[in-house]
């Protein structure tokens, strides 16, 4: 077991617009990218961020350059009173403990 | 025309970009210099408030760049400009292109093309028929634009497609004038506006200028504050980065899809989307990319719109705690310290104000996300947040809390002197309106020139 962000060499979040939350991660090698692919469902985000899978968009996989996006409706939008990110820049938490 | 060469200057006016790789770029002979400086990523503040998030400096010296750059090499320039980019914030801009053109000594005529969406224009709009649909499906969003929608916001801006920009150009092509200023519009437009006047496939134009927009970000190492230059012909386009620091990649250039984007095959557009699944990037030298192979897929034409509301005024207070029995209660007790706030403030109805605590150190940076739900640290910064429907109640309701929380007498309590510590005096802070978008939405148009209104201005005036 390896932790996804000691392997990742992007581990990124930011708006997608206010209301969305999109998170970015890059491998260097497929290897590690395979098992983030292999690991990475609805059902593990939705836990990770303590949230209700239909507010998971979408999981996108992108082989060809060894990324992956996950893109999730905020329940505080960046625009909300309650935000704590306006940038959603450091929304990555979760993903900092996540073994693959 | 066989081939266009445009060369995006920086990711946003005013946050800098060295002045070298527009030398550089130059050598190259670009046909236009495009750059923009609009965006909502800022949040909703300067929209409402009609403030920039950029400063006159920075503004200055990346327009004075562009401005002398255009005009020595008799070619176009194209830049969006003003932040949230409605009339108002365009106008601190024409203040600033008034002073290099009077320090460079040169007459400058552009074409400015309004980014503001006139409210009785947009009321007409909608009640004759025309749809506008949100663009993301919450609660807070009318699902279609009300005009009621169109009262309540302070101002609206669209961003404006290439259409406004291409007939702008014509101007350029008469000898009338030597530039274009844009209010708020689409990033990708303001790159596409000149390969698509003469005609370049849609997809190739869409795509290369989805990679240029964000200037050097789309380079290895990527950055905000430089710019990156394209190629394009009828079959495929280049991607290179002047600064001889950077280079395209594949990767680099592939993965810019994903940046700030929510899906990374798909990039809406006005006038339909751009799929880059079927996409080929080759590498094409060391420092650059050729990119072919995308799909442009027409669609009804739609602008998207932006507004916001004044939803009340804001006062926090900063402060800490470095006591064990404090953080481990803590949440107990802000709660109680919030009924007792309610309890002394009863003349004040419950839904006029907003109290909100930050607790950094426990979940302030991640809120309702946060993994970690016991954590112990050895001491917390609090940041008491109070929005309320004046400044005066704010004000009050803040500074009760404040004063509340450092005297609370909680149960275990050693610290009773004080409960927290405050770095500043005075330890509440008055940070004024606060809005929020209420206007995300997409208006069908059948002109796409419509609703942006352009004139001629001369420089300096």
């Amino acid at each position: 077991m390896v932790k996804l962000y000691d392997v990742a060499k992007v581990v990124r979040t930011k708006n997608a617009g206010p209301f969305k939350l999109t998170i970015d991660i890059f491998f260097k090698d497929v290897e590690s990218y395979m098992k983030a692919k292999n690991k990475l469902s609805r059902e593990l985000i939705a836990k990770l961020y303590s949230i209700s899978e239909d507010l998971i968009e979408g999981i996108y996989f992108v082989d060809n350059v060894l990324g992956i996006k996950i893109t999730i409706i905020k329940e505080i939008p960046s625009d909300d009173v309650r935000t704590s990110d306006v940038y959603a820049a450091q929304q990555h938490g979760p993903l900092i403990y996540l073994d693959i | 025309m066989n081939e266009v060469r445009v060369y995006d200057v920086t990711t946003q006016i005013g946050y800098g970009f060295p002045s070298q790789s527009l030398e550089v770029a130059l050598r190259w002979e670009p046909h236009v210099l495009v750059a923009q400086g609009t965006s909502t990523d800022a949040g909703p503040y300067y929209l409402g408030a009609g403030t920039s998030y950029t400063e006159v400096e920075g503004v200055k010296r990346d327009l004075k760049l562009i401005i002398k750059a255009a005009k020595e090499c008799g070619i176009p320039f194209i830049c969006s400009v003003g932040g949230a980019g409605a009339d108002v914030h365009v106008e601190q801009v024409f203040n600033i292109i008034n002073m290099i053109t009077k320090e460079l000594g040169l007459k400058l005529r552009l074409a400015f093309i309004s980014g503001e969406i006139d409210k009785e224009w947009l009321k007409k709009k909608l009640l004759s028929g025309s749809k506008a649909r949100r663009l993301v499906d919450i609660r807070r969003l009318s699902e279609h634009l009300t005009v009621r929608d169109v009262d309540e916001s302070v101002r609206i801006v669209a961003q404006m497609g290439p259409e406004p920009i291409i007939k702008a150009l014509d101007l350029y092509f008469k000898g009338l004038i030597d530039g274009i200023i844009t209010g708020r519009s689409l990033d990708v437009g303001i790159v596409a506006a000149y390969p698509l006047k003469f005609g370049f496939p849609k997809n190739l134009v869409y795509h290369m200028s989805k990679i240029l927009e964000c200037g050097a970000l789309a380079a290895e190492p990527g950055s905000s504050s430089d710019g990156i230059f394209g190629i394009l012909n009828k079959d495929y386009f280049l991607v290179r980065p002047p600064n001889p620091r950077r280079r395209c990649t594949v990767t680099s250039v592939a993965a810019h899809s994903f940046y700030e984007r929510d899906n990374p095959y798909m990039e809406r557009l006005p006038e339909g989307y751009l799929d880059v699944t079927t996409a080929n990037y080759v590498q094409y030298d060391e420092r650059t990319v050729m990119v072919s192979g995308s799909r442009f897929v027409p669609q009804p034409y739609t602008i998207k719109l932006e507004g916001v509301r004044l939803i009340g005024f804001r006062t926090i207070s900063i402060a800490g705690s470095r006591d064990p029995i404090f953080i481990g209660k803590i949440n107990q007790i802000l709660e109680e310290v919030v009924e007792v706030v309610k309890d002394r403030m009863k003349h004040i109805p419950e839904d006029e104000y907003v109290i909100n605590f930050r607790v950094y150190g426990i979940n302030g940076v991640m809120g309702v996300y946060e993994p970690l739900k016991n954590p112990q640290p050895h001491e917390v910064g609090i940041i008491i947040d109070v929005v309320a429907r004046t400044q005066e109640i704010a004000n009050s309701i803040c500074a009760l809390v404040r004063a509340t929380l450092l005297h609370h007498g909680f149960e275990g309590r050693k610290t009773t002197a004080g409960n927290i510590a405050f770095p500043f005096s005075p330890s509440d802070f008055p940070v004024g309106p606060v809005y929020e978008f209420n206007i995300w939405h997409t208006l069908e148009l059948e002109d796409p020139v419509e609703p942006f209104k352009m004139r001629v201005m001369e420089f300096p005036r």
